[in-house]
């Protein structure tokens, strides 16, 4: 009981990392794994994001709300710019499309660099949520208790887009057989379009929100897109529930983890996806099967 | 290899017709005018070229900026002269590895042969360019980096002071006035273990106890929480912490956020609110404290000029990269008005023998000179992050302890 008053806080914490992560990964795995393209730009639509709460965030929530939308809006066209770029790529593999997006993502650093500068950021927190409240005597900060539910939701909006309705059948239908979904008479590109738009616009809200838990600034990109390649390798590709499981235990893994074993932290992210590799090297929820044949 | 070596000879051929064709036109010009001897060697007028390697891209830009900023304004307030001569200012991008640090600076030293050097933050360029600056004879007025294992050194000087020694100036404080065991946190790279090592060193001899010491992943930790956690569960009655730029500013947020800032006081080597992160941080490291050699409020004949310019100028309140670079300036101004009033050849030698030769410097941190390794025997301040009023800053409390004399 005692251990469990000790950790709870950081057992929070790690759902707020996870939760985070979601965001970011989700896109990342439904564009590789539903759409074969590899992304390695997507790291760069989570800065764009943070950088415009930076930018638009006053601490006021119509300033917050203003940032997201703008945020939101910035990276999903940016999504959609990238989906442009690496349609001619589909069918040249995956080292061509990770060639050019890496080079989008060099010269998006270089562009953010530019505009705001060598130092990391801060992003204001909204009037009213910059204090801690006691969890269990232990100070836990307001701010991360509400994005944890907002990226909840989001992760429940996204689980029930994608697994119960109409649109989500058509998304999954088009990742199983493109050619019969074009048969009945719909633009599968479009359908394309709108996931990649859909999975940056994540990202984006991602960064706007998460931007006082991850603070933007040069070289972050880099971090949120390696930290998103380890939760799809371990959640499995192409799947919501895959990205959510694996976010929420890189969450844990960074948080509980490092608070049980401090001197194992740099380990702790890359042992936990060599075991999931030497275990279950499919991921632990991979989409559907019979789509590798493909 | 062999293909970079066909270039660069080919450059070289390039720039030798080049300097002869110049030469002859000289000659022509001028007949009977005396040349210019060895590499780095200056004409008796004339400009002379220095060169300031700092970081213009990269993770250390904005430390980069500081100091050609400060450098810079050294020489705007004399008249762009070091020494009573024109300064022929040349930079070059130290980058962010020893690679780029290394080849920017055999560029000044070599293609450029330039008089002096100054600048570099990354203690791997100044350990990468150390052969460099010895075997050819350049003096080196570093202003940042100064790694402990640099030692028995003729050319290179620093104006800043030895890593270990912002941690060192805090340990006795630390031990009086903390009753209890005092838990140490540092990133997981060469800084941190000098400056945990420092502190450890003059702490534990003056009664201090440690709780326990734990190093972060550098720079992959952004989520300082499950430490924060470890220490808010410990007997630990203080913390000291050694953190830097982007690392600094998560970490004295979350301090605050999920409050510890008001439970245990912290300490640290004064990197962690220093400069640019403060204005990130704000009201969440107000009350922490920090040990630094210079602070932009000490009251000062030299400081009240340079602090008030610099504030004028930049907008900003002076760092203390600033401040030892704008002193780098004035080591290297005083030396060669030695050498020119002696009557001698101003060269690399003798500009390095009258360096070693100042004795007391008047600087904007108080009174300093060069001991036997090229380092400051200087006070250290321990100084608290206050509200002003438009921000924060680091206000002086007190002297600490005088450094670099052992």
């Amino acid at each position: 009981m005692q251990w469990i008053a000790a950790n709870f806080v950081t057992i929070i914490d790690g759902f707020a990392y996870g939760l985070l992560l979601f965001t970011l990964a989700v896109g990342l795995s439904l564009v590789f794994g539903m759409m074969d393209v590899l992304n390695l730009a997507h790291g760069t639509l989570y800065l764009i994001g943070a950088y415009a709460a930076h930018a638009l965030s006053d601490g006021s929530w119509w300033s917050l709300g203003l940032a997201a939308l703008v945020g939101t809006a910035a990276a999903g066209l940016g999504g959609a710019l990238l989906s442009g770029l690496t349609l001619p790529l589909g069918n040249r593999g995956h080292l061509d499309q990770a060639l050019l997006t890496l080079g989008i993502s060099f010269i998006g650093a270089e562009l953010l660099f530019e505009v705001f500068g060598s130092r990391i950021v801060n992003v204001p927190r909204p009037s009213g949520m910059t204090g801690s409240i006691a969890i269990l005597g232990n100070p836990y900060p307001v701010y991360r208790l509400l994005f944890i539910a907002i990226a909840g939701a989001l992760a429940v909006a996204v689980y029930v887009t994608l697994e119960r309705s109409t649109l989500g059948a058509l998304v999954r239908a088009t990742v199983a057989d493109r050619d019969m979904v074009r048969t009945m008479g719909v633009d599968t590109r479009k359908v394309l379009l709108g996931v990649f738009v859909a999975g940056a616009a994540l990202a984006g809200i991602g960064g706007a929100l998460g931007g006082p838990l991850l603070q933007p600034g040069p070289g972050v990109d880099e971090r949120v897109l390696v930290l998103s390649l380890v939760v799809i390798v371990i959640g499995g590709l192409g799947s919501v529930r895959g990205a959510l499981l694996g976010a929420i235990l890189i969450g844990q893994v960074q948080s509980l983890g490092v608070a049980l074993l401090p001197g194992m932290a740099s380990f702790l992210l890359f042992g936990a996806m060599l075991l999931v590799l030497v275990l279950r090297p499919q991921g632990l929820i991979p989409a559907g099967a019979g789509r590798s044949d493909r | 290899m062999s293909n970079h070596r066909s270039n660069s000879s080919r450059r070289d051929f390039r720039r030798y017709a080049a300097g002869l064709l110049a030469g002859a036109l000289f000659i022509a010009g001028c007949e009977g005018a005396a040349l210019g001897g060895g590499a780095g060697d200056a004409p008796d007028d004339g400009p002379i070229d220095i060169g300031l390697l700092v970081p213009q891209s990269g993770t250390y830009a904005s430390l980069g900026e500081d100091m050609q900023n400060a450098f810079e304004m050294y020489l705007d307030l004399n008249d762009g002269e070091l020494g009573g001569r024109e300064v022929n200012l040349v930079t070059a991008d130290e980058g962010e590895t020893a690679d780029s640090g290394q080849a920017a600076a055999e560029q000044l030293v070599r293609d450029d042969e330039v008089l002096a050097v100054s600048g570099i933050v990354n203690s791997a360029v100044m350990n990468a360019v150390q052969d460099l600056i010895e075997d050819d004879g350049v003096p080196l007025v570093g202003s940042n980096a100064s790694p402990t294992t640099l030692v028995d050194v003729e050319y290179i000087w620093r104006t800043s002071y030895v890593n270990d020694e912002p941690g060192l100036a805090l340990g006795e404080y630390v031990a009086d006035e903390i009753d209890g065991p005092v838990y140490l946190l540092a990133a997981d790279y060469q800084a941190g273990y000098d400056e945990v090592e420092g502190f450890r060193e003059t702490f534990e001899p003056a009664g201090g106890e440690v709780e326990d010491e734990v190093y972060t992943p550098f720079p992959d930790t952004t989520n300082f929480q499950p430490y924060l956690s470890q220490i808010a569960n410990s007997d630990a009655e203080a913390v000291y912490v050694f953190y830097a730029g982007g690392a600094a500013i998560d970490f004295v947020q979350q301090y605050s956020d999920f409050g510890l800032a008001d439970e245990l006081p912290l300490y640290a080597p004064g990197f962690l609110t220093e400069g640019d992160v403060l204005d990130a941080q704000a009201d969440s490291a107000e009350g922490m404290y920090t040990s630094m050699n210079y602070v932009a409020d000490l009251d000062n004949e030299q400081n009240e000029l340079f602090a008030s310019e610099f504030q004028d100028a930049f907008d900003y309140a002076p760092t203390t990269y600033a401040a030892a670079s704008y002193d780098a300036a004035h080591v290297l101004d005083l030396a060669i008005a030695d050498v020119m009033d002696a009557g001698d050849d101003l060269t690399r030698d003798t500009l390095n023998a009258a360096i070693g030769e100042l004795g007391e410097i008047d600087s904007p941190r108080g009174p300093w000179s060069f001991n036997d390794n090229g380092t400051p025997i200087q006070m250290w301040y321990l100084r608290e992050v206050t509200a002003t009023d438009d921000g924060f800053e680091n206000a002086t409390l007190q002297d600490l302890i005088q450094l670099g004399d052992h």
